[in-house]
């Protein structure tokens, strides 16, 4: 079953395109990253399925969903620097924006208490939000976004702002929300999206480059590579290594030989085989992966 | 119920930030500003000096309703000014700071929020006004002479009107714009610029709006309400209704984010 | 100067004057409890004391943040 789908989206500001063509589905309970560098899109997607921007093309529906029937009711949205009303508490402000999405006084009520707590804000409920944190004020606005117990939770950047413990409490209450509703957030930072997301759309200059698992991403451009250093000069050794049948390179990059193969297990084992036969002074020996932002620069290329 | 909730936050938010306190104080002050000038204007002028010698000044003959309308009057410059300078950002300064952004993506009726904040605009300035004229009805029955409650209340509903056009037409603007200063200009400019085409054309503009209070002055004369009273009245609640719209239709056409 | 101030009736200034130091009382008030100001913070309790009636409006008007 799907949950929403986007087909062929298009966003322009004034006859410049920012989002072209943008198509994706998402499946219910599921995590899903927006990945991308700054000015890629990710925002104005959001917006855009917030309803904040009008698509310049494009339709967005949502499953069981009538016609004439308010998207708003069925989706919680954080801008990246969200801003309250300074003058209102905590709790008046849930309280509030709970009963704008009609809520009833006591269920927003009872609501808002129970997500002052779950995003630890029960002492700071009686606070003018004027006086918050960075911090408080990214937790209050998640708690916002998912007063109405929204089907989609759509957050912008929500952790780049916050420093590591604030990232870090951010991102476990990510992985409680996500059992009860789907989450789309954009980041910049690979291993957030890592950390979270069952899925990833790799977006670059509005469009989607790659989507898939992180898993099915990984065997798709994750390549690994063997790193080797040597106690003499390590040039040394670098034709012989490139002349072993699975190496598909090797290269040095300051002392230190960089070997990249197809069969990583093969390579390894002829290069230890060659060492121990020839005694090679190896003074260290490493197998890498590529990193996220490797492979991000990777699909970008293509 | 949204609608209300909407209506209440404005409310408190008028509460809070002290609209509540200083726009009626600053309104009752610019309608008994000149009540007491002008009774103690023989004083004044004594005391200031620069009369020959013997001379004395004869205060002309002020009646109740020459004094009310000097309060209106006062009210129709300085007033005109505070409301509209107290709701330049009321749209605008939302979308600005971008808190609407928050707001408005939960489901929010367009028609709800732009009329409960106009609503919350409107108590505030009848409120003002129905306190600035009462007073100016105090110090025009303990120095000039009797005039009837009854009489104030006519002038407050008629007067208010017209304060609930200049509040609305500021409604409107905040709806196209989202710099505030701009809304309390375009705002000025709109009013001075009706002001004087009506003026101008006198003939053809018989009930613009801004003749209202020529016809107030008429009420408090005669005691009666005249048929072109009514008929400026009429045309003011229409205009107000068409901006009120048009607000609305702004709005939702909008895009809410850059 | 002291027969005009003789002359005056009370009950019709009084009112006035209570108007006048509730508006500077709540624009002080308001000023010490809020964070920040458009312009120094002197530079307004300067003009809501100095400047009758209009400093405390002026106050409300330009020097809160919204």
């Amino acid at each position: 079953m799907t949950l929403l789908t986007v087909e062929n989206l298009s966003k322009s500001y004034d006859g410049k395109p920012a989002v072209k063509q943008v198509s994706f589905q998402f499946q219910p309970q599921k995590c899903v990253a927006l990945i991308g560098p700054n000015g890629a899109g990710k925002t104005t997607i959001l917006r855009t399925l917030s309803g904040l921007l009008k698509p310049t093309s494009g339709i967005v529906t949502f499953n069981n969903m009538n016609a004439n029937d308010d998207l708003r009711k069925h989706i919680g949205y954080l801008p990246q620097y969200p801003v309250f009303y300074p003058w209102m508490t905590g709790s008046e402000f849930l309280v509030y924006v709970g009963k704008l999405a009609h809520l009833s006084k006591e269920e927003a009520m009872a609501r808002s208490e129970e997500l002052l707590s779950l995003v630890g804000l029960t002492e700071a409920k009686n606070r003018r939000i004027g006086k918050y944190s960075g911090g408080m004020k990214q937790r209050l606005g998640i708690a916002q976004a998912i007063i109405h117990r929204p089907r989609l939770l759509m957050l912008d950047e929500p952790v780049s702002s916050l420093d590591p413990i604030g990232r870090r409490e951010v991102l476990t209450l990510m992985e409680e929300l996500k059992k009860e509703m789907t989450i789309l957030f954009s980041t910049h930072i690979l291993s957030d999206a890592d950390e979270v997301s069952d899925e990833l759309l790799l977006l670059h200059q509005g469009k989607i480059v790659e989507k898939g698992s992180m898993d099915e991403l990984r065997k798709k451009y994750q390549t690994a590579k063997i790193e080797l250093s040597f106690q003499d000069e390590s040039a040394t050794y670098q034709s012989k290594i490139n002349s072993l049948p699975s190496v598909v390179k090797c290269h040095m990059e300051r002392h230190t030989l960089h070997v990249a193969a197809n069969d990583i297990a093969a390579a390894r084992k002829e290069i230890l085989m060659a060492a121990s036969a020839d005694n090679w002074p190896l003074t260290s020996f490493t197998i890498n992966r590529t990193s996220l932002e490797d492979m991000f620069m990777k699909v970008v290329g293509n | 119920m949204q609608w209300i909730t909407l209506f209440q936050k404005e409310l408190l938010e008028n509460w809070r930030n002290y609209k509540w306190i200083w726009v009626p104080l600053a309104i009752v002050l610019i309608a008994s500003m000149d009540p007491i000038t002008s009774y103690y204007l023989p004083q004044i002028m004594e005391a200031v000096g620069g009369m020959p010698e013997g001379a004395s000044f004869e205060l002309p003959d002020f009646q109740p309703s020459d004094v009310v309308m000097m309060s209106i009057s006062q009210i129709s410059s300085l007033g005109v000014l505070i409301i509209v300078l107290m709701s330049m950002g009321t749209i605008a300064g939302e979308r600005k700071s971008g808190v609407s952004e928050l707001i408005l993506v939960k489901p929010v009726s367009y028609n709800n929020y732009i009329t409960a904040k106009w609503a919350g605009l409107l108590v505030l300035v009848w409120a003002s006004l129905f306190l600035g004229m009462l007073s100016s009805w105090y110090y025009v029955n303990i120095l000039f002479g009797v005039l009837s409650f009854i009489s104030i209340l006519k002038v407050v509903f008629f007067y208010g009107l017209w304060l609930s056009l200049v509040a609305t037409v500021s409604i409107f603007y905040n709806t196209l714009f989202k710099t505030p200063g701009l809304v309390a200009f375009l705002s000025i400019a709109t009013i001075m610029l009706s002001s004087l085409i009506t003026k101008i054309f006198g003939q053809r503009f018989e009930w613009s709006p801004n003749n209202i209070s020529i016809y107030i002055k008429e009420m408090l004369v005669t005691g009666s309400v005249s048929a072109d009273l009514l008929a400026t009245a009429l045309i003011t609640i229409g205009i107000i209704a068409v901006l009120l719209i048009g607000s609305i239709f702004t709005y939702k056409t909008k895009e809410l984010a850059n | 100067m002291q027969e005009l101030f003789n002359e005056i009736n009370w009950a019709v200034i009084a009112p006035f004057l209570v108007i006048q130091a509730i508006l500077l009382l709540v624009a002080l008030i308001d000023l010490f409890r809020i964070d920040k100001t458009n312009g120094p913070k002197w530079m307004w309790i300067f003009i809501i004391v100095i400047v009758n009636i209009i400093g405390p409006i002026l106050y409300f008007i330009f020097g809160r943040r919204q």
